[in-house]
């Protein structure tokens, strides 16, 4: 044990900094897709034809219309017919309070920064409790990532906890299914209130690219959500962005804004 | 590409004739046929792939699994989604169809399958209770449900309940345009989104008779590779957690999260999607990144090296794999598990090996006789100083040329394709519908037959065994539903 002891502390830090300062990502990372409704783009069809989720669709002038809880990051929009108009994007400050502030298309231009009105209760401390409804399986080893040394979520004071009588939170991931409806319901009964509900994950947020009859297709029609963090999965930074927005600890960006170039991402607007 | 030898026979005569042809069952399902429905067997049988069809005529037949026991959940499947019934079937509950209410928890009924199981017989008599432990599980876990039967210490009998994820990936991968049906496989297992998507293109590859260029052979490997490590490490994560090595555990993560990044430099994803499509791969590896990726790569194994030697040597750790949740030989054998689990208990396939892909060369697939978690965890780590060697090879074979050919129509109405996931063959049985379109799909991820054993691990384990048999397995819930 000793040498476990001494070979643990010999390391460097490997902890990220975030949210104190910007976690930068790599060149070539995809998060998801953004679209600026005011450029160009000659075939606008074409890009809703590759878009397997249905997150770009057409308004009512033919234009595109971009609804971030659905996309997935493919890129194919951006290969197939990005020009201008798409583009893909690291970015990791994803997480929404509301599904409409995801949207970005004919009324919904400007970037606006919310301050979360969440989370006054336990702004300190956040006790979360997990349910998988149907996810693929990578984001419960994203999750899982936020107690290794590069996240270490505890230094957040956020704690999952066993029971959901001691959760403040709710991480639902997956869109789901059918089975998993009364196991989700149940364990949102047993938590004490207040709460907060979490859909984690393009699939949680909005069903994804799953359809019915066999998943619900999305948290929210089954429970009240509080917050949104899409993605697939969504990185441990983007993880953590939605528990501190729950947290009320960092504000909202909505839409998520595009981040520009290659070099690390700007900083989350820090602890109050 | 699987080149299959294709019988027909009587849906009456199929069991014995699986039985005498012997060998590892692959896969057992219902199609839909213009003639009607059929029964469809693959086997692999010595080095040649058998495909057996029998056209199923009322409902029922006589079942396979009394006379070949790795039938006995794709029985149990036909059964749910068909309602056909396989006559003589051992235990022919639910499966994959949950009822709406998942209060009811009883141990399935008496009946064992295979030779000289324990089982048959339920404990019962004071202080004998069940446990039902899932599907919302403590910590952070994919829904899954064991009822464990215990009289407080002993686990007397366990059993598996899955597909609480059944997310209908098989029906979407027909419904959405070919195009974009890649991006479904890839997600049916998100931790081997690679091996699926691999697994996927070759059957479409296979189907429209498209050739993949070298320089994507190589990238393929190579994410394949990565693939297969990162989720290596994640069993010595989970281990490490369960042994209270709080250290340990923290470097695996450490080795892990590293893995991600690297796949993220490389392919833009942290679980490599979006690489591979049919007919090639989608993304390049530029020179720049394969350089970086090697230098890399070698930082990574020097740390890694370094915590395995630690690990291997720490008492407190072997104690708790070693004897932990032992896999027989027969029983791997009669059960058809692949992988790791079936490498530890002294089972040589490897896909990578048996059905070659993609380029792959000789290396050497590693082997364990001991099959307890022990022999699992070992065989991993064997395997992830296999994959180093096999990306190194892949760096250096990447040859400048395409790295995308333009799929043809398709050639054919049917193609198997396969892959060899971390956590063993990956299956994708694919029937065309028209010239680029498909009918039907069947998925096999390597979870759904390794779960099928799940109850056998348990013989004279105590209950604070479990998390540890379950993780040695390293098995994927979100597979095994699809």
């Amino acid at each position: 044990m000793i040498r476990w002891f001494l070979s643990g502390v010999s390391h460097r830090r490997l902890t990220t900094r975030f949210p104190r300062s910007p976690e930068p990502a790599p060149a070539r990372f995809r998060a998801r897709a953004v679209l600026d409704p005011d450029a160009a783009n000659a075939d606008p069809g074409r890009c809703v034809e590759v878009c397997l989720p249905g997150a770009l669709s057409l308004d009512g002038r033919g234009r595109l219309r971009l609804d971030a809880s659905r996309c997935i990051g493919c890129g194919l929009c951006v290969e197939e017919c990005g020009e201008e108009s798409l583009t893909i994007d690291p970015g990791y400050e994803l997480a929404a309070t509301s599904r409409s502030r995801l949207v970005v298309g004919d009324d919904v231009r400007e970037t606006e920064v919310f301050p979360s009105g969440l989370g006054r209760a336990f702004r300190r401390s956040l006790h979360i409790r997990h349910v998988d409804t149907g996810s693929d399986g990578a984001i419960e080893q994203e999750i899982a990532a936020l107690l290794s040394p590069y996240y270490d979520m505890q230094r957040l004071g956020l704690f999952f906890t066993a029971s959901p009588r001691h959760a403040d939170v709710l991480l639902v991931t997956g869109p789901v299914t059918v089975p998993m409806e009364q196991p989700l319901r149940r364990t949102f009964d047993a938590m004490p209130e207040p709460r907060v509900v979490i859909a984690a994950g393009t699939d949680a947020c909005s069903g994804g690219i799953w359809t019915e009859p066999e998943v619900r297709g999305g948290v929210d029609r089954v429970l009240p959500v509080d917050v949104y963090i899409p993605g697939d999965p969504p990185s441990p930074i983007a993880l953590l962005h939605g528990l501190l927005l729950a947290a009320g600890r960092v504000s909202e960006v909505s839409p998520p804004r595009r981040h520009d170039g290659d070099g690390p991402l700007r900083p989350v607007p820090s602890e109050a | 590409m699987i080149a299959l030898s294709e019988h027909r026979c009587e849906q009456a005569t199929i069991a014995a004739e699986l039985e005498r042809v012997g060998g590892r069952l692959m896969l057992l399902f219902v199609t839909e046929t213009p003639s009607g429905r059929e029964l469809c067997a693959i086997m692999r049988t010595g080095d040649s792939t058998l495909l057996l069809r029998a056209p199923v005529t009322g409902r029922g037949y006589p079942a396979v699994t009394p006379r070949v026991p790795a039938a006995h959940w794709f029985e149990r499947e036909i059964h749910d989604l068909w309602d056909i019934v396989p006559e003589g079937h051992p235990r022919l509950e639910p499966l994959v169809r949950h009822g709406p209410e998942q209060a009811e928890i009883a141990l399935p009924a008496n009946g064992e399958i295979g030779a000289g199981h324990r089982g048959a017989e339920r404990l019962s008599g004071p202080g004998v209770f069940v446990f039902p432990y899932g599907p919302v599980r403590s910590g952070v876990f994919e829904a899954a449900q064991f009822l464990v039967q215990t009289g407080g210490e002993d686990v007397a009998y366990c059993a598996q309940r899955l597909f609480f994820k059944r997310r209908g990936a098989e029906r979407r991968i027909c419904e959405v345009p070919l195009e974009l049906a890649v991006l479904v496989a890839e997600r049916v297992s998100g931790t081997s989104s690679l091996a699926h998507a691999l697994a996927f293109s070759h059957a479409v590859e296979a189907l429209s008779a498209t050739e993949v260029p070298p320089r994507a052979q190589a990238i393929r490997r190579m994410l394949a590779e990565l693939e297969r490590m990162y989720n290596h490490v994640e069993v010595a994560v989970r281990e490490c957690e369960d042994a209270s090595l709080s250290v340990a555990q923290a470097q695996f993560a450490a080795l892990k999260e590293r893995l991600h990044r690297l796949a993220g430099e490389i392919i833009g994803h942290r679980f490599l999607r979006g690489a591979v499509v049919p007919g090639g791969v989608r993304l390049d590896v530029p020179r720049d990144v394969a350089n970086r990726s090697r230098e890399t790569l070698g930082e990574w194994e020097r740390d890694y090296r370094h915590v395995v030697a630690m690990l291997l040597q720490t008492d407190s750790f072997l104690d708790r794999l070693v004897s932990a949740g032992p896999l027989a030989e027969q029983d791997a054998r009669e059960f058809a598990c692949v992988g790791p689990v079936a490498r530890a208990s002294g089972v040589d396939l490897d896909t990578r090996r048996d059905v070659p892909y993609d380029g792959y060369g000789e290396f050497l697939v590693s082997r364990h006789t001991d099959g307890d978690a022990m022999a699992r965890i070992e065989v991993r780590f064997q395997e992830i100083d296999v994959s180093l060697e096999l990306i190194r090879e892949a760096l250096g074979s990447l040859v400048d040329g395409p790295i995308r050919n333009e799929l043809g129509a398709f050639v054919t109405d049917e193609a198997l394709g396969a892959a060899e996931s971390a956590r063993g063959e990956t299956l994708y049985w694919l029937e065309a519908g028209g010239a680029a379109s498909l009918r039907f799909c069947k998925v096999r991820a390597a979870s759904f037959v390794n779960y099928g054993i799940f109850n056998r691990l348990f013989d004279s384990q105590v209950l604070t065994d479990f998390s540890f048999i379950e993780h040695s397995l390293g098995l994927s819930p979100a597979g095994c539903d699809a």
